[in-house]
């Protein structure tokens, strides 16, 4: 089966995106052929939007931004629209990653329903998506086995992920938060992540909250 | 003062709209504007404005002087669509990083002590039950995390009939 990885966070280092993708492609490499596909530096070329167009599964992976998916993300699948129309001939299942800055991963269920939407007029089957909440922390857990810890749900959501994509099955999706206290993880995004993020910038406290 | 963000070609829109007005500022795509890079700048470096400066990097700070903002976008699977959403990602410096709990979920702190009104104005031919569902459900989202009094969104089988209803 050729499986298509497409990571659509704009940042150019590493990102939560690649986190998930590099937590779910171990789970499903084995008798699959993977080919990856990064948005954050240049658009995709005609030649790759042809080859999405060939691919059994595609999983789109990227964070959630104003609600939605991410303006350059958007701006790719509104092209491949018109690819899919023109080129494929397969059926391709579609199953979507969405990491989202706030607590709850439920917020991101419109973006889910957006993907959705997209499936529907492009003619691919939607087949499942996970929501991770809390999605900064990813980066700050990379020690932490998955399954384990704060990432006991991603865990367990990532293994039955893995094993519809080896079935291109539909399923539930599920969207959950993080297996970690909200007021911890409220309290270290405050002060371990902005203000030192800002500190390191050269700011403090009341330049963050200024007002123009 | 008023706030319109349209994914009209300028031209089009400029023949179409009336006069511009000094209380009226327009948004519109003139091809420059860059994708937001997910640098948390606009927080952290440059507080209340992007660090991509290509005239787009104050949307946040016109939010806080606007009492109106009015949206015309196409709907492209119950979203916005690309140029929209493009401005929308660029205007995350209109409130802060830190975070706030409301009703059970958290959203980010206000920066500002203001509030406008939210109108969203989608056209499109043919366009689903679920995408308009979905539509609905994301102005309604963005409504609580830009702080708005409220939200109102419209549906227009065209642009012509948009037009028609805005004229």
């Amino acid at each position: 089966m050729k499986i298509a990885l497409i990571n659509g966070s704009p940042k150019v280092k590493k990102s939560n995106s690649a986190i998930m993708l590099g937590i779910l492609e171990p789970l499903i490499r084995t008798g699959h052929e993977i080919t990856t596909y990064h948005l954050n530096k240049k658009p995709l070329t005609p030649e790759q939007y042809r080859e999405l167009c060939r691919m059994d599964v595609l999983v789109i992976a990227f964070p959630l931004y104003v609600d939605g998916i991410p303006s350059h993300l958007f701006r790719m699948l509104v092209a491949l629209e018109e690819y899919m129309k023109a080129e494929r001939e397969g059926d391709i299942y579609v199953y979507a990653l969405i990491n989202n800055g706030f607590y709850e991963g439920r917020q991101n269920h419109i973006a889910l329903e957006i993907i959705q939407n997209w499936c529907s007029r492009c003619g691919l089957h939607f087949g499942q998506g996970l929501g991770q909440g809390a999605g900064e922390m990813m980066g700050f857990l990379e020690k932490v086995p998955v399954g384990r810890g704060p990432l006991k749900n991603l865990g367990h959501a990532m293994q039955g992920l893995a094993g519809n994509i080896h079935s291109r099955s539909v399923d539930e999706s599920m969207l959950f938060s993080p297996n970690f206290p909200r007021f911890a993880w409220k309290f270290t995004a405050t002060h371990s992540f902005w203000n030192a993020t800002a500190k390191k910038n050269g700011l403090k406290k009341k330049d963050i909250l200024r007002r123009l | 003062m008023k706030m319109i963000i349209h994914d009209l070609d300028q031209q089009e829109y400029a023949a179409w709209a009336e006069a511009p007005q000094e209380d009226v500022t327009v948004i519109s795509d003139n091809g420059t504007i860059r994708h937001c890079t997910g640098c948390f700048g606009c927080w952290v470096r440059t507080p209340g404005v992007c660090v991509l400066k290509d005239g787009y990097q104050n949307i946040g700070e016109l939010f806080s002087k606007c009492d109106e903002l009015m949206i015309i976008s196409k709907c492209v699977y119950g979203s916005y669509s690309p140029f929209i959403l493009n401005v929308l990602n660029r205007s995350i410096s209109y409130v802060l990083p830190y975070f706030s709990t409301q009703s059970g979920e958290t959203h980010h702190r206000k920066r500002y002590d203001h509030q406008f009104a939210l109108s969203v104005h989608f056209y499109g031919e043919g366009l689903t039950e679920a995408e308009m569902e979905t539509a609905r459900k994301l102005v309604a989202a963005n409504s609580v995390n830009l702080y708005s009094t409220g939200n109102t969104v419209y549906f227009h089988n065209s642009l012509q009939a948009a037009k028609e209803v805005l004229a």
